[in-house]
């Protein structure tokens, strides 16, 4: 399968997951081919379409926490900033994802604190 | 000048965004892409950013002592006291 293919392939496959979560594919559509583009790469290397934007150490059940769409592991998190960390989603209220920030996850449990 | 240093992803948009922002500005910064290091490298990057309260979210930026985790260029332009370009 080419990028292309691959590209598609992750988007029919990731639209009604992340529907049911109140999320959708980010407007910026540019942003959005490259994070799939590296997780097209991903999956040719791993078999898996890990988060382009976060480290995969040798903590197997951690990495599971960054398959995409990771959403349910970090729900809190990512809703409080209206996106997943690499952006490939947002809240399905967002018009102009450029105003979103990313909220680290060490300051995000101090606002819950 | 702060000594600048960015632990960042290959794969990462956020991170690519963040080193542009500092090359924008001819801010000279060291950076070490996590997923092109060997292992021994790996683990001492992330050692480093759990040691100061980061999981493994990429960009993680180092300006003088402070510690910015994610792409944030209003909080790089107040850590190195610049304004906006």
């Amino acid at each position: 399968m080419n990028v292309e293919a691959g590209k598609k392939a992750l988007r029919f496959q990731f639209a009604p997951i992340v529907d049911k979560l109140g999320y959708k594919f980010n407007p910026a559509e540019e942003d959005v081919e490259f994070l799939l583009e590296a997780e097209v790469t991903f999956q040719r290397q791993y078999g898996i379409p890990y988060c382009p934007c976060q480290a995969r150490t040798r903590d197997r059940a951690e990495n599971m926490k960054i398959v995409c769409p990771c959403i349910p592991f970090h729900r809190e998190h990512y809703d409080a900033m209206k996106r997943c960390w690499c952006g490939l989603f947002v809240h399905k209220d967002v018009t102009d994802p450029s105003a979103l920030k990313q909220i680290p996850p060490s300051k995000f449990v101090k606002r819950k604190e | 000048m702060k000594k600048i240093k960015i632990y960042a992803l290959s794969t990462c948009l956020w991170c690519k965004r963040t080193k542009k922002f500092f090359e924008d500005r001819k801010i000279s910064f060291e950076a070490v892409d996590y997923d092109k290091a060997d292992e021994a490298e790996q683990e001492r990057i992330m050692a480093e950013m759990r040691g100061k309260g980061g999981g493994g979210s990429f960009p993680y930026v180092c300006i003088g002592e402070e510690v910015v985790q994610g792409y944030d260029p209003d909080e790089f332009e107040r850590l190195l006291g610049c304004g906006k370009k």
